[in-house]
């Protein structure tokens, strides 16, 4: 998976291209409008992440000309500003997603990874497992080490979604989107005691922990031998 | 054009007045003196005549007329301003008691006749049987058109002078009686923002302007309230980022001082990325709240079911309130026109709100309804009236010891809530008595 990232922040634009690339992306870094479009048009990347305000072109016009040429390369915007007509705007011109500075990595990184994955074709697994955990999606169980458990609607989708994008970390605000439709900036601790609350059925009876929060950034699904 | 000063202008308009009305007066004064002389001298004139046609009854020619002279000589020599002249039918002058008197008047009766600088007025009679001769008496009016004369000059120096007089009184009444406008002027030039705190004194005011002064009171108030809350905001943001910005620098300095494990930095920046997340969400917020003070922020306008959001958002903090043994309820229905997202954020500030103040076992009901009224009521230890107003404003707790921490909130919520009802053209109020807090959101009809 290629990434390009026209950012001309230079720390900004350095820290995106590592996490990325750390992240098991293949990051390309312009950083300035021009060579930003040059290289959306030429080469061949699965995603262009965009900030909106760039010198020579702005992120706008760089999606402009590359919708023009008939790509459509999901895009994803960066930006400082958070006006309802600049997010109106960049929707219109066929950006895929919005981000508002300052935002958290494990966020961009949680949208670039659902960007990249709505191309591809549903899953059409029946059950989704990890480890000895498994999850029966027709029949809407769960069990663990051959017992069932007994969950909520709200538990189930959201181990459905850990589960789903296992070993992925996935921030509070995206599980407060995926699971409960909830899309707005929250300090509210709902999701550390949602999870808590699931921990206590997956986790707790077992010595194999499965659901890990990474401090700050969110919670993962995925077994660790340590 | 240079504008005029009030007290000039007053001043001006207080000299014409009394311009206007003296010479009114005056003008008045002089008719009535001109018509009482008119009078006087008619009854004079008449009474003359009369005698004079009595003794020249029967008088039929101007040769008859010679006998009578002198008693007529005598009867006018009584009165040295009186003159006569008797003329035939035919207008000849048979007798004229005095040389260069005007002509006869045309017609019969009282006329004012003017010849070699003298007025005089005039009375005639028309021959008739008795008399046939036309006998016209004629009275020296001189000295009473001087008197007139000299009444007018009075007159325009009485109005010159009260006219002059009543400006310099005026102005100087315009300047005292204007003196409290002054008052305000000066407190006006001394208001700036280190000194909001003067007030004008209502009670030393007139009642005219007291009224004027309480509104200037209450406006000086309401600037005072807004620069307090402004100032206390920026102080609270200075603060609240100074915090976790120290807390970051002292933390980081700290780890670098000396080589350490591996977990030991990796704890450091856990501990620095939950600072630096609690100041992002704060920036976060404060930039919602400056876009909706700016009235940028333009709620969506859709049809909402805003039970179905209700329950969406309780299911959402069900985990919450059974972790914390509080029921959660909802009563009633409700359409309204809004921004689902905008209104869920408000209704989850306020839910979040309501939850950290109930106790175990308590309750928490959202009523929807009547009409498009939403309230949000919690159980729990009423909260003192006097910090009721001020539960919207940005930083503020309850209880002030409970900042410290970086997973506390930061006290924006509920600022946050009150933004989004007033763009969506609402109000929000909150009471609490009887062990229920209640926060009651009233949302316009149309928009």
């Amino acid at each position: 998976m290629k990434l390009l990232i026209v950012e001309d922040q230079a720390r900004t634009g350095q820290y995106l291209s590592q996490g990325l690339s750390e992240a098991g992306f293949a990051t390309e870094l312009a950083t300035d409008g021009e060579t930003g479009q040059y290289l959306a048009l030429t080469g061949d990347h699965d995603l262009l992440i965009l900030d909106v305000m760039l010198p020579g072109r702005d992120g706008w016009q760089i999606l402009h000309a590359v919708r023009s040429a008939g790509l459509d390369t999901p895009v994803l915007f960066l930006t400082a500003r958070d006006a309802v007509e600049d997010r109106v705007h960049g929707l219109e011109l066929g950006a895929d997603d919005y981000l508002v500075k300052p935002f958290a990595f494990s966020e961009l990184l949680a949208r670039v990874r659902s960007l990249l994955r709505r191309g591809a074709s549903p899953s059409q697994d029946t059950t989704l497992s990890l480890a000895d955990l498994r999850l029966d999606l027709i029949r809407r169980r769960a069990e663990r080490a051959g017992t069932r458990i007994d969950l909520t609607a709200k538990e189930f989708a959201l181990l459905e979604l850990l589960l789903r994008r296992q070993g992925e970390v996935l921030p509070k605000s995206l599980i407060a989107s995926q699971v409960w439709d909830m899309n707005f900036d929250s300090d509210t601790n709902v999701i550390e005691v949602a999870v808590r609350r699931l921990r206590l059925k997956i986790d707790d009876p077992h010595p194999n922990k499965l659901i890990h929060t990474v401090r700050g950034m969110g919670y993962v699904l995925e077994e660790r031998h340590d | 054009m240079r504008r005029l000063s009030l007290g000039t202008r007053l001043a001006l308009l207080f000299a014409a007045c009394t311009a206007a009305v003296s010479l009114g007066a005056g003008l008045l004064f002089n008719r009535a003196s001109e018509q009482h002389f008119v009078e006087l001298d008619q009854q004079l004139l008449e009474s003359r005549l009369s005698l004079f046609r009595s003794q020249l009854a029967g008088l039929q020619g101007p040769g008859e007329l010679q006998g009578r002279l002198p008693a007529l000589r005598n009867e006018l020599s009584h009165q040295a301003d009186l003159a006569l002249r008797i003329a035939g039918r035919d207008g000849a002058t048979w007798f004229a008691s005095r040389d260069s008197l005007p002509g006869t008047p045309p017609t019969p009766g009282l006329t004012t006749l003017h010849a070699d600088g003298i007025d005089y007025r005039s009375l005639s009679v028309p021959p008739d049987a008795q008399t046939p001769a036309q006998l016209t008496l004629f009275l020296d009016i001189t000295h009473h058109q001087h008197f007139l004369q000299s009444m007018q000059r009075l007159i325009w120096l009485t109005v010159g002078l009260s006219a002059l007089a009543t400006a310099l009184l005026g102005a100087w009444a315009a300047r005292s009686g204007l003196r409290p406008l002054r008052q305000m002027g000066r407190v006006a030039a001394s208001v700036s923002a280190r000194s909001l705190t003067t007030r004008l004194p209502v009670a030393q005011m007139p009642e005219e302007l007291a009224e004027l002064a309480t509104t200037v009171n209450a406006m000086l108030q309401r600037l005072d309230d807004a620069f307090q809350r402004l100032s206390a905001f920026s102080a609270d943001i200075a603060h609240e980022l100074r915090t976790p910005l120290s807390n970051l620098l002292t933390h980081t300095q700290v780890t670098l001082t000396r080589p350490r494990s591996l977990e030991e930095y990796r704890e450091a920046l856990h501990g620095n990325l939950e600072e630096l997340q609690w100041m992002a969400q704060m920036i976060n917020d404060m930039l919602f709240l400056a876009k909706a003070d700016h009235g940028l922020l333009v709620p969506g306008q859709t049809a909402l079911a805003l039970h179905d959001d209700v329950d969406a958002l309780l299911e959402y903090y069900a985990p919450l309130a059974e972790d914390n043994e509080v029921q959660l309820l909802r009563e009633g229905e409700a359409i309204v026109q809004g921004d689902r997202p905008m209104l869920r954020r408000a209704l989850s500030n306020l839910l979040d709100n309501a939850l950290r103040f109930t106790p175990k076992g308590g309750q928490v009901r959202v009523t929807l309804g009547p009409g498009l009224r939403i309230c949000v009521a919690n159980t729990g230890v009423a909260i003192e009236a006097a910090a009721l107003p001020r539960l919207f404003d940005r930083f503020y707790r309850v209880d002030p010891a409970r900042r410290e921490g970086s997973s506390e909130h930061a006290g924006l919520g509920l600022a946050i809530t009150r933004s989004i009802v007033q763009a969506h053209g609402g109000s929000i109020s909150v009471q609490s008595r009887e062990g229920w807090t209640r926060f009651v959101i009233e949302l316009p009809e149309t928009r």
